[in-house]
């Protein structure tokens, strides 16, 4: 492995990596403290059939149109949930499953015939990605990093990411008080004259856009993994809002790095002429962080658990 | 508004980057011209074949997917695109049969390496468009013996515009390359030529056979579309098992890269119909046999798909195929 290697190869794709792990990580804060975690995997499965028609219609892998179709997706697909739940009179997760595996399996539907018509697009991309394909050929030697032309040349999925990484940050930080409150008890948010409901909406709405921005590269599978484990792993560590916040970015930022190096590099570092799946490898690494948070955390951990139940016996 | 959070992104970006950068820094380098020649990497091992016989002393071939791997559906790794980027000169099928490595390969091209693919400068008047792949051709250019002869012109024609200097001993062996290609295919002809008329039908796993049946007079007919990634339908099975039956069809044939599933609920719908449908071997279709093998050539793998197919329908064949170095079936 050389240095343009790294550049060129492990440089973008370890970076989309990180950026779409820290875009998952940071709305997976609002979803597990509003105990909707089952909501990131509805939405960025219920985009599916918004992405194929964006596709279809656009003819190739076009970002802009792809995220219409698949913002008009997720918003048909918060309404239908909503619809479901009051007419159906059931819990809003059975809702949420019987909404989210009917428009997946619609949009699984959809690819079959749009494959039919030589589109390049299929259900394996859309569920596991291609972070491997996320290529930056530009670069020449250490001087391009800072090269406005070879900048220009960043793959594209990377640059979406960056910018939905952007954005979200910015609107966290705008509406920070509200999401706190409309998180913690919707109730009060409502009775203080601050609309839960369109906020629950504007959640929905960033969660098929993150989705589409991280689906080509990652995968839904990764995407589902990093909207849980981060921010689930944060709030097994902490119970302060801000504090969560931050851990959750860094063990998302983090799985993103460790699993990609783990993947690949580390193992043609050590000499091995094979690497394994990066976009799994990630959701292996947040799955094994939050199991350790589970076991060892400081308060709501078992370990630590056992320990109050003990020192509680002794007394 | 943005603005103020572009420093502390690109932050963080470099703080990552220089990390790992410090330590990829101290590695030796590796470089193909490190060990004199050219490094020539191919995608499948039968366009590694072509490779193989042209390059001969001149450089390293090197060959991507492994015997058994399926092109359609197989997902490039790092280590892969580690290659890819290593090699001076990428050669591949083309014709969309490494679906999933197109974009990879696309990529590749656009930084100024040389990367062809084999069946390039076949038209229409000799690619098959089969209508339920609609628009597309069907890659399975090396299952006839004269297309592949074509695409050995094709990568002679590249190499040589690529290695000036080589021209002469790429011309001489492709020469000697494409007489054993023809040996082949007089071989195919002869003993394919020898099955009955009306038994002449080829039913396998998935559509790789077109060029095939065309090239020596067969009607191929797959369970699976073109691409492995294609569901079958039951319906398809009920039609394949019509015919079989009402054409009285003696033997089917799996395929090495393609999960036999589909083959054996064709062999078992015959038999609920009273009809007795052998399978018939294991033809090498997406993939060659073993490195190191007979099989595990293009040559070997030519003469046991068309020794096998032969021998199963009732043909005249050599115990051990055209040259005697087939592994006993």
């Amino acid at each position: 492995m050389t240095l343009l290697d790294f550049l060129q190869l492990d440089l973008p794709a370890g970076l989309t990596a990180v950026l779409a792990s820290s875009l998952c990580a940071m709305l997976g804060n609002f979803l597990v403290l509003r105990r909707q975690a089952l909501v990131g995997d509805a939405i960025s499965h219920a985009v599916l059939p918004g992405i194929v028609v964006g596709f279809v219609l656009a003819g190739s892998r076009d970002t802009v149109t792809v995220m219409l179709g698949a913002t008009a997706a997720a918003a048909l697909a918060a309404v239908l949930i909503e619809a479901v739940r009051r007419l159906g009179r059931v819990e809003a997760a059975a809702s949420m499953g019987v909404v989210f595996t009917v428009m997946f399996a619609g949009g699984v539907v959809l690819i079959e015939q749009a494959a039919a018509h030589a589109v390049d697009l299929d259900a394996d991309c859309v569920l596991y990605g291609q972070l491997e394909d996320v290529l930056w050929l530009a670069p020449t030697g250490l001087a391009s990093l800072l090269d406005p032309a070879a900048l220009a040349e960043l793959p594209r999925e990377l640059v979406t990411l960056a910018a939905m990484n952007l954005a979200v940050g910015l609107l966290i930080a705008l509406f920070w008080k509200e999401l706190r409150i409309t998180s913690f008890d919707p109730a009060l948010a409502s009775a203080i004259g601050i609309p839960a409901g369109l906020f629950h909406y504007g959640l929905v709405l960033l969660l098929a856009l993150a989705a589409v921005a991280s689906f080509e590269a990652v995968g839904s599978i990764l995407v589902v993994a990093m909207l849980a484990c981060p921010a689930a792993a944060a709030r097994m560590l902490t119970d302060r809002y801000g504090r969560q916040f931050a851990l959750s970015l860094a063990i998302g930022t983090g799985s993103g790095l460790l699993g990609y190096t783990l993947a690949g590099p580390l193992l043609l570092l050590l000499g091995m002429d094979w690497s394994l799946n990066a976009a799994g490898m990630i959701a292996v690494v947040a799955g094994a962080v939050l199991v350790l948070a589970v076991l060892f955390g400081p308060h709501h951990g078992v370990l630590a658990k056992r320990r109050a139940r003990r020192m509680a016996g002794a007394v | 508004m943005t603005h103020s959070r572009t420093p502390a992104f690109s932050r963080r970006a470099m703080l990552a980057g220089g990390a790992a950068l410090s330590a990829t820094a101290l590695l030796p380098l590796q470089s193909a011209a490190a060990q004199g020649g050219f490094t020539a990497l191919a995608t499948t091992g039968m366009v590694g074949d072509i490779l193989r016989h042209l390059v001969g002393d001149r450089g390293r071939v090197e060959v991507l997917l492994g015997s058994g791997v399926d092109p359609h559906t197989y997902k490039l790794t790092r280590a892969d695109i580690g290659r890819l980027m290593g090699a001076d000169i990428v050669v591949y099928n083309g014709l969309l049969l490494e679906g999933k490595m197109t974009d990879a390969l696309v990529r590749v091209a656009s930084s100024g390496r040389p990367v062809l693919a084999v069946t390039e400068d076949l038209g229409d008047d000799y690619l098959l468009s089969p209508k339920e792949f609609e628009g597309q051709y069907d890659p399975h250019v090396w299952m006839d013996v004269g297309g592949w002869i074509r695409a050995t012109a094709k990568a002679l024609e590249r190499l040589t515009a690529f290695r000036p200097a080589d021209a002469d001993a790429f011309a001489a062996n492709a020469a000697a390359y494409t007489a054993t290609l023809r040996d082949l295919d007089a071989y195919a002809r002869r003993v394919l030529g020898s099955v009955e008329p009306q038994r002449r039908v080829l039913v396998t796993a998935h559509d790789a056979f077109g060029y095939f049946g065309r090239a020596y007079g067969f009607e191929v007919l797959g369970i699976q579309g073109i691409s492995t990634e294609s569901e079958t339908g039951l319906r398809r099975i009920q039609e394949l098992v019509d015919t079989l039956v009402t054409r009285n069809i003696p033997a089917v044939f799996v395929e090495t890269t393609v999960s036999d599933r589909n083959v054996r609920a064709l062999v078992e719908g015959s038999a609920a119909r009273g009809h007795r449908v052998a399978i018939g071997g294991a033809l090498f279709s997406d993939a060659m046999g073993a490195p190191g093998s007979y099989e595990g050539t293009y040559v070997g793998m030519i003469d046991h798909n068309v020794t096998t197919i032969a021998r199963a329908l009732g043909g005249a064949v050599p115990a051990r195929g055209m040259a005697g170095r087939l592994a006993a079936l």
